[in-house]
């Protein structure tokens, strides 16, 4: 426990607390944070400068005449309204006195402008209802830096979250529910959910809302699911009345899989499930158990259901149809073989036969495919660097929160970006089955980058050193643990 | 509740600690991803980048000049013009080159070594590692390779003129190098009329309905029943596993050789023409034996039979630029050691029979590996690729030893008499080289009482340094003697004064 929230304690919640945070507004440079986006923006521009000499050497070889301003970057109106988005987040943080994390907003900075880029780079019809795909992807991102910096300046209390976990829960299972009576189908999964104009993909949504609740589940029950245990001859094993949510996680995760086709959900949520139990109690046989579970579920469902079994036969081996069932795949190993150490360049990759593109659903399934085609395996490093940059600093802020509930909600909200990234990159790759999970800040679409949006603002209100204290643990446990902690103190 | 509820210090870990072994097995995650990413675009790169389904292959081959490609001697064999849209299109010199070269048609596609080094001809990869990497800063990425083919044209066209009008293939190696001086296929087709694109939908047509199917290269992917041409491999087989010697005479051969030889109950025939007496290695090969080579087989036993084989590139593809088809001593599945059903099958393997099937090729290797003391080249075929940045050769490879020395040379020595013995003339007729010492064996593949059987023939010559080894096929020919043998013998002697010539 953090000695700061001693004098706080029993005042929290009255009036004055209150005012006390709210009261001093102070700005508060975060020149590191500038100097980041100021490298963000030039290497961002570099490569819409790139961009752009590539498409206009190729319209001069189709013997179009130079226009005018010819090495004007690409589409650079789009990448600056960008970039002056980044640069008013950083402020509104400054403006407010935030004293919080200054390396994130400058790595899902830079991914959300290769995102950009990279939608710049593809044939604009591919989708997209505000006049094409750079534009709708712009609009949707200036959205989602909109959504970080006023969750990051807004958020200065935890307790909407902490106090109403089970309300959240019933919100997700709600939400779930709806999708699978009301979704409607998009490429043979249930995903996507309509309402009135809007139309989105609740998984997205739900897994910040699981996390929520798993963090405030978790840290409740954390003294007795570490310290309990059912003994069975020889076998210790956990209080078995805990186990229950376990099962009902598992149940959720199936379901999704039979209801909505969507493993790659199905797998986020039960991986950042165990990864959370496992940082509540630090017990592998929760992790054992799990994984258990997880393959005997993998089992059941590959034997009940095609589209599983006919994932994992695809995944196993795509050149044994590479024409049809393992077409997307094998065409993915193709761009990424094509790309090489160095890349083809932006714009310079992702050859044209007979005027199609060689992956369908590149933009949303294949990002990293594209992307490790034209910016090579360095690229491909660069960005996954990015993300484990974001992973270390979720899991740092985790790791100094105040208590057990900020703790396990910012390992949880990490896990969420990094395990996603994990599993569409891995499929991209053809390490894991291939799912249709989004790659987060990258991928094309607009309910990905606001969940992402949440988490990324989340985790910086977390890592804010000025936020209001956390409550005093309340329960049974929690007094045993008080006295142990004065007694370490 | 009933359980005890022990709360001690010692038990509650921080979270901190959890949480930093969380961030440790996700930057491992992370490292298996940088590693398929490393292995897709390092290690597999260039095999992905060249596969002839590859967008950016299809895409090129639309728009770019393929590179030239020239016989050994610097005759083009395929060069390229452009149709009135200024379009490239392939023109190819000789139809003789159509099991080899293939074609490059802008509706059907490749086939060939069009197909087999179509992103070295498009200029997609190129064979220096290096340079391939940083073509992306070059004004012009493309590099179309020319190929220079260790095949003779002359040869080839000597080769395709052997064998008629009779469909079978020829193959003639270097046995030192493994240069492949010609690769053979009768009949052959006109690429010309598959590249041009206004007459390549009748001629691909035609093509495919034609009953010869001349679009077959049987050199490499023709599979026939070997018949005694494979007793080679057994001879190889026996003495390098020490079963029989060269002068091994089996107890019972004679009354084997008059009676038949009973195999599990069933009885395998001599055919007409072996005297019956005794004989040891050099005359049974000589006359051609089967109750020998059975005996022999058996006796080396199914896994040394197998195992010779294997080495000498049975079950699997050859490595070799063009497609192959994998030859095989038995069809496998069986409960005997390499997969034979019983000992009948190995015993009519043993000289050719039985579900053994190989290709041309295959068998040229066997007799460029007797000629090579033991030890088996790679077939090469492409001498080297030229590019805007120069001349890389491909340097000859030994692929292995497959056997002894000792071995080779009691093979060749049986080989010899096979063609330049008293009876062996009589089953080799014409392939004795006038005025150089040959060696072969010839085959007639009995195909089960449906028509007249394939003839073969193998050999090398001259005995004493081969510099040329061969495989003959003729589909239907009749006995090896033949047709076969004396197309051996003629290839052999042009081969070799193309070599004194070149």
């Amino acid at each position: 426990m953090s000695a700061a929230a001693r004098p706080m304690r029993g005042r929290a919640g009255t009036p004055d607390a209150r005012a006390g945070v709210l009261g001093v507004i102070r700005p508060r440079t975060r020149w590191r944070e500038f100097w980041l986006l100021v490298l963000v923006g030039i290497t961002l521009t570099i490569g819409s400068v790139s961009l752009n000499a590539t498409v206009v050497a190729a319209d001069a070889e189709q013997g179009a005449a130079l226009p005018a301003g010819a090495l004007a970057p690409y589409r650079g109106g789009l990448l600056l309204v960008y970039l002056g988005a980044l640069l008013a987040a950083h402020l509104a943080q400054v403006l407010a006195g935030r004293r919080s994390d200054q390396v994130l907003l400058p790595a899902v900075g830079m991914l959300g402008g290769i995102s950009l880029l990279l939608m710049s780079r593809l044939p604009q019809d591919l989708a997209g209802q505000f006049g094409g795909l750079a534009r709708t992807q712009l609009i949707w991102l200036l959205i989602a830096v909109a959504l970080t910096a006023v969750v990051a300046v807004v958020v200065r209390s935890d307790r909407w979250l902490r106090l109403y976990k089970y309300t959240w829960a019933a919100a997700g299972v709600g939400l779930l529910l709806l999708t699978f009576v009301a979704g409607r189908e998009v490429n043979g999964q249930r995903l996507t959910l309509d309402i009135g104009p809007l139309s989105g993909q609740p998984s997205e949504l739900l897994k910040v809302i699981l996390v929520v609740f798993l963090a405030g589940y978790l840290s409740e029950n954390r003294a007795l699911l570490v310290e309990q245990s059912t003994r069975v001859g020889p076998i210790r094993l956990p209080p078995l009345p805990y186990l229950a949510p376990m099962a009902a996680m598992w149940a959720i995760a199936l379901g999704v899989v039979v209801v909505q086709r969507d493993l790659g959900a199905a797998l986020l949520f039960f991986a950042v499930f165990l990864v959370l139990l496992y940082i509540a109690t630090a017990r592998w046989s929760y992790v054992v158990i799990g994984l258990v579970l997880f393959l005997a579920g993998s089992w059941l469902m590959y034997n009940l259901f095609g589209h599983v079994k006919d994932r994992v036969d695809i995944w196993i081996d795509p050149f044994a149809d590479p024409r049809v069932a393992g077409y997307q795949i094998v065409q993915a190993l193709y761009a990424f073989g094509r790309g090489g150490i160095l890349g083809t360049g932006l714009g310079n990759g992702l050859p044209v036969v007979a005027g199609r593109l060689p992956i369908p659903l590149i933009h949303a399934d294949f990002p990293l495919a594209a992307l490790g085609e034209e910016l090579g395996l360095i690229g491909i490093l660069a960005i996954l660097g990015l993300y484990l940059v974001v992973i270390e600093r979720g899991l740092r802020i985790a790791a100094s929160a105040a208590d057990d509930f900020r703790a396990l909600l910012a390992a949880g909200l990490s896990l969420v970006v990094g395990v996603q990234a994990f599993i569409i990159a891995a499929g991209n790759l053809k390490l894991v089955p291939l799912t249709g999970i989004t790659l987060p800040f990258v991928s094309y679409g607009g309910s990905s980058l606001v969940a992402n949006a949440i988490v990324v603002g989340l985790l910086l209100a977390l890592s804010d050193r000025g936020v209001e204290p956390p409550p005093p643990p309340q329960r049974t446990a929690g007094r045993f643990r008080r006295l142990i902690d004065r007694g370490a103190a | 509740m009933g359980r005890s509820v022990r709360i001690g210090r010692g038990q509650r870990r921080p979270i901190g600690e959890s949480v930093t072994r969380v961030g440790v097995a996700l930057s491992l995650a992370f490292g298996a991803l940088a590693a398929s990413a490393g292995y897709w675009q390092v290690v597999e790169s260039a095999p992905l980048t060249a596969s002839a389904d590859n967008p950016a292959v299809v895409a090129a081959a639309r728009s770019v000049v393929r590179g030239p490609i020239e016989d050994r001697s610097g005759v083009w064999l395929a060069s390229s013009r452009r149709d009135g849209t200024g379009d490239p299109y392939r023109v190819y010199r000789d139809p003789v080159m159509s099991p080899v070269i293939g074609y490059a048609s802008r509706q059907y596609g490749t086939a060939g070594l069009e197909r087999a080094l179509d992103a070295e001809l498009v200029g997609l990869r190129r064979p220096d590692p290096v340079s391939d990497m940083l073509k992306k800063f070059e004004a012009e990425p493309a590099d179309p390779q020319a190929l220079q083919l260790t095949i003779s044209l002359e040869l080839q066209r000597a080769a395709v003129r052997a064998l008629g009008d009779r469909r079978g293939a020829v193959v003639i190696l270097q046995p030192r190098t493994g240069d492949v001086l010609a690769l053979a296929s009768n009949p052959v087709y006109d690429a010309n009329g598959l590249a041009k694109p206004e007459t390549a939908e009748d001629v691909f047509r035609r093509l495919r309905e034609d009953p010869a199917e001349p679009l077959l290269p049987r050199a490499t992917q023709g599979r026939y029943v070997p018949g005694s041409v494979f007793k080679i491999v057994t001879a190889l087989a026996a003495l390098d596993s020490g079963a029989v010697r060269p002068d091994t005479v089996f107890p019972g051969q004679r009354e084997a050789e008059r009676d038949g030889l009973v195999v599990s109950g069933f009885r395998i025939r001599e055919h007409g023409g072996v005297p019956v007496q005794d004989l040891e290695l050099a005359p049974a090969t000589e006359v051609s034996s089967n109750i020998y080579y059975a005996m022999a087989g058996l006796a080396a036993g199914a896994e040394a039979l197998v195992a010779v084989a294997e080495r000498l590139g049975f079950n699997a593809p050859l490595p070799f630029v063009l497609p192959t088809a994998p030859s095989q001593v038995t069809n496998g599945g069986g409960p005997l050691p390499g997969g034979f059903k019983d000992d009948v099958e190995l015993a009519n393997a043993a000289y050719g029979q039985a579900e053994t099937l190989a290709t041309p090729l295959q068998m040229a290797l066997v007799a460029a590996t007797v000629a090579n003391d033991g030890v088996l080249m790679e077939p090469r075929l492409v001498a080297s690729m030229t590019g805007r940045d120069g001349t890389r050769t491909n340097q000859p490879r030994e692929w292995r030893r497959v056997v002894s020395e000792e071995t080779a040379a009691a093979v060749k020595a049986a080989m010899r008499e096979a063609v330049e013995g008293e009876l062996g003339r009589r089953f080799t007729t014409g392939a004795d080289i006038p005025g150089v010492e040959t060696a072969g064996k010839s085959g007639t593949a009995e195909l089960g009482g449906r028509g007249e059987p394939h003839s073969w023939f193998i050999g090398f010559a001259p005995v004493d340094d081969p510099q040329v080894a061969i495989a003959v096929l003729v589909e239907r020919g009749g006995r090896g003697a033949e047709a076969a043998a004396p197309i051996g013998g003629r290839m052999m002697e042009a081969a070799l004064a193309e070599l004194a010539g070149g």
